[in-house]
């Protein structure tokens, strides 16, 4: 049986310049039962940024490949499924 | 030397070891395997980011047995163990955060071949399926028809 974790984690705030970044991460965590094998996906989520007037803005950081990819599959599947219903029908 | 030190480990110190590596593995699940160390580049401050995927897998066994030789004269035992596993570790860059006095921004960082290769794909999958279908359309008709 399989442990399947999913969490945020939040890395050390680190000061460049007169902004305190720190880090958010997204972690996808899979382990086996007698420790047999494990999987870890871990991704940028986000960066909480502290201005020098104390205001928090909290930036993501997106994964413009992987949606692009996934989007152009996604796409071609669904054109796939469109020409052969097309052709079908003639 | 250490090759005869490893055969005579037990398997729980073998077992211990791989779960060792495992527990290093599983530590690609750290945040500061995910964000790199500020690059500073005048007033500007580049963190590059990247998503890590890691996996490991592996088994061990043994096993041992009794029996006779031919004659059944002579009774003889054995026992034995092994063991085998792999893993993989891949990362791939996914944005820049620059931080510089006008203010902090994040820069993806697009995989132009990645995504060309989708659409080729995709376009491959289209153009296979009109050909599929329009080779069904003009084949020749049945002898019955």
């Amino acid at each position: 049986m399989a442990i399947l974790q999913t969490d945020t984690k939040t890395g050390e705030a680190i000061k460049v310049g007169d902004f305190q970044l720190t880090p958010l991460t997204r972690v996808l965590k899979v382990q086996g039962r007698y420790h047999h094998f494990g999987f870890v996906w871990n991704r940028p989520k986000a960066i909480l940024v502290r201005k020098p007037d104390g205001q928090e803005q909290i930036m993501p950081v997106t994964d413009f490949s992987r949606i692009a990819i996934w989007s152009i599959l996604a796409g071609g599947l669904l054109g796939t499924i469109l020409v052969s219903l097309l052709f079908w029908k003639k | 030397m250490t090759d005869e030190n490893n055969q005579t480990q037990p398997l729980d110190t073998r077992l211990e070891m791989v779960q060792n590596t495992m527990e290093e593995v599983l530590a690609a699940a750290d945040v500061r395997a995910v964000y790199g160390e500020p690059i500073q580049h005048g007033d500007t401050t580049i963190i590059p980011t990247a998503e890590i995927l890691s996996g490991l897998a592996f088994g061990v066994g043994s096993g041992g047995g009794t029996g006779t030789d031919q004659n059944n004269s002579q009774p003889w035992q054995g026992s034995g163990g092994g063991g085998g596993g792999g893993g993989r570790v891949l990362s791939r860059p996914v944005a820049v955060v620059v931080v510089s006095p006008e203010g902090v921004r994040v820069e993806p960082v697009i995989d132009i071949t990645k995504i060309a290769l989708a659409g080729l794909t995709a376009l491959g999958f289209m153009v296979g399926m009109m050909f599929r279908m329009s080779s069904r359309r003009h084949a020749l008709p049945n002898i019955e028809d």
